[in-house]
């Protein structure tokens, strides 16, 4: 892709797209005429544009995209909810090695936190049990996928690299929120939100899904996840900053992040076998 | 600015398509992040300028696709794939990486990502100037990043001169 003899991807691009300057696109065709597979080159990529757009219709790639947007504007802003419907995936997804899965995003009803009913969360035709507001307290909550169904995990549950785990939240109230995690390895890992350096707006009641499920890994002895809230927006970094403190010290295991007053955290752990 | 999704579609979802692939080696995945990449500039379209929507969206596809693959473990294709991989990987001391704003980096309200920087210049060919056109800073802006992923270039015995 960088040789320096050769047009490099990006050049031959904005060749088809003809995204240069005059003189600048001038050049560069002439530079590919020059090269033994430039024209052909050119020509590949242009039928490689006209079969992706067969392959993946407009229609329906703008589907997707606006129902990816609206969900993440919907979480954004906190909108009111609307009864659960099955929709694909938000762009709130994984920062890691991460299964591109359709996922459901189920969202919530505005029940009254005192007398906050249970919802009900499918996915991929998986039931999940209901989980009611306890407490008032956040907390997350694991299952591990598997051709069998779901399940859901405990906390300190063992598990195994290659596991896909489906994170959610139940906020109890907490409106903004980051969901992270740490392994053995000592690296962190930013769930949510995916990008922007604030937190992300959380469903106040009942339990949500992240769009997409999670692959664990290969780092040794453990996987533990931080969901960290707030009753206000707050910024990530501080988060994260405690994060690969924590990640880096020898209590990541156990320990907790050391983060700015006003926020709270839970943590899931799943210890890793070999 | 307003933006008619159909048509950025239609003109570039094809070149972020080959884009996502490049760098994430993995065909669901590459269309996964597509749609990520154009729910993005979507989102902020209040910020875009329709000036080079090519360079803009090769720019988002890097970043989204550097994220997914953050603390990925895959074993890498070929020497592209694994520097991709290590740059990915790596510490970018000057940044927020994950935690910081795609769109604040791409709209220049923070500098550019080392990380992006890197891929744009190691990966991609791109010279140092040409780099340094497409983030919106100096040369030596530029080459002072590159020289943060000090980890990579002592890897790559890079000289960004």
């Amino acid at each position: 892709m960088n040789s320096p003899q050769r047009t490099p991807d990006w050049l031959l691009e904005r060749i088809a797209l003809g995204e240069l300057s005059p003189e600048e696109l001038a050049a560069a065709r002439a530079r590919l005429a020059r090269e033994p597979d430039g024209p052909a080159r050119l020509a590949a990529l242009e039928a490689d544009s006209r079969a992706t757009l067969e392959r993946l219709p407009p229609r329906q790639v703008v589907r997707e995209i606006e129902a990816r947007a609206s969900s993440a504007a919907a979480s954004a802003s906190r909108k009111e909810a609307r009864p659960p419907s099955r929709r694909l995936a938000p762009a709130w997804g994984l920062l890691v090695p991460a299964l591109a899965t359709v996922a459901l995003f189920v969202l919530a009803r505005p029940d009254d936190l005192a007398d906050s009913g249970p919802d009900r969360l499918t996915t991929s035709g998986d039931s999940f049990e209901t989980t009611r507001i306890k407490g008032l307290a956040p907390q997350l909550v694991v299952h591990r996928q598997a051709a069998a169904g779901s399940e859901r995990l405990t906390d300190g549950a063992p598990a195994a690299a290659g596991d896909v785990v489906q994170l959610a939240y139940v906020a109890a109230g907490r409106t903004h929120g980051v969901i992270l995690s740490v392994d053995g390895r000592g690296s962190v890992t930013l769930h949510a939100p995916d990008v922007g350096s604030h937190s992300v707006a959380l469903a106040p009641s009942g339990t949500h899904m992240l769009p997409r499920a999670y692959e664990l890994d290969d780092a040794p002895r453990f996987e533990r996840f931080f969901f960290v809230t707030a009753e206000a927006p707050f910024d990530v970094e501080p988060v994260l900053a405690a994060a690969r403190a924590l990640a880096e010290g020898s209590d990541a295991r156990s320990g907790e992040l050391s983060l700015p007053e006003g926020l709270t955290q839970v943590s899931f752990t799943l210890e890793k076998q070999r | 600015m307003s933006i008619d999704v159909e048509a950025y579609y239609r003109r570039y979802g094809p070149q972020v398509l080959r884009r996502c692939r490049f760098l994430l080696r993995d065909e669901e995945k590459a269309v996964d992040a597509m749609h990520d990449v154009f729910v993005q500039l979507l989102r902020y379209r209040g910020a875009l300028k329709d000036s080079a929507p090519s360079s803009l969206l090769h720019r988002i596809a890097t970043t989204v696709c550097l994220n997914k693959l953050r603390g990925a473990k895959r074993r890498p294709e070929d020497r592209e794939d694994e520097l991709v991989l290590q740059i990915a990987s790596a510490e970018d001391p000057e940044s927020r990486t994950a935690a910081r704003g795609v769109l604040d980096r791409l709209f220049g309200r923070v500098p550019a990502s080392s990380q992006d920087i890197a891929v744009l210049h190691l990966v991609d060919g791109m010279t140092l100037e040409e780099t340094a056109r497409e983030v919106g800073m100096s040369v030596s802006g530029v080459r002072k990043r590159l020289r943060a992923l000090s980890a990579v270039l002592q890897e790559l015995e890079l000289e960004a001169a």
